[in-house]
């Protein structure tokens, strides 16, 4: 890739922390923010989910606002964004110099699946109408800012938000912008949580990926962006260069709506894909964030697809969903901060919950080892339908080549 | 090659004209109502029974329209996958909702569920046609089409791709229009009627046989500053759906705008958060044609039948599409012949 794209801000919410800080202490302590249900009105409460600990008031009072109508989704990626574009020096800036692309799936459900009767039979939730749709949640977050000349949202399930990065760094290669501000956010619905649970996917206990016994994952829910922008830009601007991102690809399972294939084609043309651009050896790769939600299937077809793309230099492996659960639409977004922080702050995260070994399954990390130098993290995202997504985030080093 | 040319190779829609066709151009059908579904095809040609039963309204169109474009495009493996879509399979959708809601949370069935997600429609075009490339899904109201288009059109230009199927989706059932109605989108006096579309076009960066170029694709929030034109536009396609408000929009940014004459598309296909689409795709065959049909000019009255002949024999080689979403964001599409 020609043009270095580098990434200078950062923002994130989830059940195990409320930004950087929080998130970062419970990566190194190993904890896991899956817990019993507290927030959702659901009458499953059989199983561990990873919420946000905040409800939608403390959400708005900690944001300074009290609009209605909004959704959680939207409340949750505003105080995410908060966050990257503080750390990138882009709030109250002059101007409009970014783009702002989204992952979510759900949008505005938490209030659609309260207020459906209403919709259908009377007019006292027509607001709630209209910030229902994917699109709508998307221009909330960025009416905030003021600071996006064009915001659009991707919607490919669980890998929307590493989609969302891919579109944003192909539209600052174009020449359309020097900036995109890219993520995702879901928040945990009724909705979903019933469609997973029919789907028979849910586990009543923690999830433990790439376990023998794992029986399915956790839903979770957050929020998080990642600021790309063009080195000369980041550089001209004088703000901190965080790391770069080296390659990306998305490539197509095409095999079924809700199961991965058994050889993981998608995941591996992805993630070869992503190698290939960043100019990369399947032995350059110093770590992995998994997809590894903890489903049988899921497992199953990722470890193939790992063992495939990097035969026997297997780097380290872990899934952090044990500890933040599937935050779905935000998961790629989640898990490259997630990953962002593993090389800035030199460790490797856990798989928590994994005790053992799957047949033809990769055996991952599964306590956090500190003090580990890591210069290119691969961080895949892998989406109901067969949209699979794999990202590289690497060291940034000024005059590289 | 250096940022190569991207062309509309094919084009082709279902929608509330006579679908898979252009008769539109010729022969417009004026609906007068305020709510029109879909002419669908006979499904039986691509699809068994069962799996037209199954899959539903939006995602047997969108399959079709997609088949339909590959054929007579003659790329059967396109590089990419994108689609965009406003609201996703809202029949499924709502029918698990409902069963939520009637039934509570006891005993889900999956089979709504894992067919109402955005992405569904993309991922099964793939799954049929075993395509393995990039594939993508946007979900931004009425700018849907024109992201994933743009998506389309980047990595193209990039040389990342030689090739593209775009589509647009959105279906309009019984239950969408009544709550999209209560929300003041449609059904609104002096309206077009609320409709449903699906489209499918194949992008290539080789013009043989193409019907047209698209010359630029930008995405605006506004206020902005419109980007100046350089060459000259032969006419301006813009969303007028005759509701004031919403044409108001249409009206402001026409000053902002070269002078040219201007065109409408939504007396014909209605309005859906997919309808941009369908005015690339007209464009696209306006432009192959090099006639604009007399109906589509904005000084004939709304819902006049069309004039007799064959329409301004004006030569229509380079048109801006407009479109705005909620007065909010614009997307403007320059295509050219």
């Amino acid at each position: 890739m020609k043009e270095s794209i580098v990434i200078t801000g950062s923002g994130i919410v989830s059940s195990i922390g409320l930004d950087k800080q929080e998130t970062l202490s419970s990566l190194l302590a190993g904890k896991s923010g899956v817990s019993p249900v507290r927030y959702l009105k659901t009458a499953h409460r059989e199983f561990p989910v990873g919420e946000v600990p905040l409800s939608d008031e403390e959400m708005k009072s900690r944001l300074g606002i009290n609009a209605e109508p909004t959704t959680r989704t939207v409340l949750m990626g505003m105080l995410a964004l908060d966050e990257a574009l503080g750390e990138a020096r882009l709030l109250g800036t002059n101007g409009r110099p970014a783009i702002l692309v989204s992952g979510t799936t759900v949008g505005g459900m938490d209030k659609s699946e309260q207020f459906f009767s209403d919709y259908l039979q009377n007019d006292s939730r027509n607001d709630y109408i209209k910030i229902h749709d994917c699109g709508t949640t998307t221009d909330m977050i960025a009416s905030r800012f003021g600071i996006f000349s064009m915001a659009t949202t991707v919607s490919t399930a669980c890998s929307s938000a590493a989609n969302a990065l891919i579109l944003g760094a192909n539209l600052i290669r174009s020449g359309l912008t020097d900036i995109a501000v890219v993520g995702g956010t879901e928040c945990i619905t009724k909705f979903h949580l019933n469609g997973f649970h029919s789907l028979m996917i849910l586990d009543r206990e923690p999830c433990r990926p790439f376990d023998a016994t794992r029986a399915g994952l956790n839903l979770g829910e957050g929020a998080a962006w990642i600021v790309l922008e063009t080195e000369r830009s980041a550089l001209q601007r004088g703000v901190p260069i965080l790391a770069r991102l080296s390659g990306y690809g998305n490539a197509c399972d095409a095999f079924h709506q809700t199961a991965s294939s058994e050889d993981g084609e998608g995941a591996f043309l992805a993630m070869d894909k992503a190698l290939r651009m960043a100019s990369l050896q399947p032995s350059d790769i110093d770590y992995v964030n998994a997809h590894g939600t903890g489903t049988p299937n899921n497992d199953a077809s990722e470890s193939q697809a790992l063992r495939r793309l990097f035969g026997s230099s297997l780097p380290p492996v872990s899934s952090t969903k044990g500890m933040t659960g599937h935050t779905t639409s935000a998961s790629g977004a989640v898990e490259s901060v997630i990953s962002l922080l593993a090389l800035r702050h030199r460790f490797i995260p856990a798989n928590v919950g994994w005790h053992t070994p799957m047949d033809n399954g990769i055996t991952p990390v599964c306590h956090v080892m500190p003090d580990t130098n890591l210069r290119h993290v691969m961080c895949n995202s892998f989406g109901f339908g067969g949209n699979d997504s794999s990202l590289i985030i690497s060291l940034y080093q000024q005059h590289h080549e | 090659m250096n940022n190569p040319s991207v062309y509309i190779k094919s084009a082709t829609q279902i929608s509330i004209q006579q679908p898979l066709c252009e008769s539109w151009m010729q022969e417009p059908i004026i609906h007068e109502v305020p709510y029109v579904r879909c002419s669908d095809p006979s499904f039986r040609d691509w699809l068994s029974p069962m799996e037209s039963r199954r899959m539903g309204n939006i995602l047997r169109r969108a399959v079709v329209t997609a088949s339909e474009a590959m054929r007579r495009s003659g790329v059967s493996l396109p590089d990419a996958i994108v689609t965009g879509t406003g609201l996703g399979c809202i029949d499924h959708t709502e029918a698990f909702l409902r069963q939520l809601y009637e039934e509570g949370e006891e005993m889900p069935r999956p089979t709504s569920f894992m067919q109402s997600t955005h992405n569904t429609i993309s991922s099964l075009i793939a799954i049929r046609h075993h395509c393995h490339g990039y594939n993508a899904t946007y979900s931004h109201k009425h700018l849907s089409f024109d992201s994933a288009l743009l998506d389309a059109f980047i990595q193209l230009r990039l040389g990342d791709i030689q090739t593209a199927l775009v589509t647009g989706n959105d279906e309009m059932p019984p239950t969408s229009f009544n709550i999209l109605q209560r929300a003041g989108y449609v059904g609104q006096p002096g309206q077009v009627p609320a409709s449903e579309a699906s489209v499918a076009m194949m992008l290539t960066t080789d013009p043989d046989g193409s019907l047209c170029e698209i010359e630029d694709i930008r995405i605006l929030t506004l206020p902005a500053a419109l980007p100046s034109f350089s060459e000259p536009l032969d006419a301006i396609l813009m969303g007028l759906n005759g509701h004031a408000p919403h044409d108001e929009v249409y009206r402001a940014l026409q000053q902002q705008l070269p002078a040219a004459p201007l065109l409408r598309y939504k007396h014909l296909f209605g309005e859906c958060l997919s309808a941009s689409a369908l005015a690339i795709y007209a464009a696209a065959h306006i432009l192959a044609a090099g006639t604009i049909p007399a109906h589509m000019s904005k000084s004939v009255r709304r819902h006049t039948p069309p004039l007799e002949g064959q329409g301004e024999v004006a030569p229509v080689r380079r048109l801006l599409v407009v479109h705005h979403s909620d007065g909010h964001q614009i997307s403007l599409i320059t295509l050219r012949r």
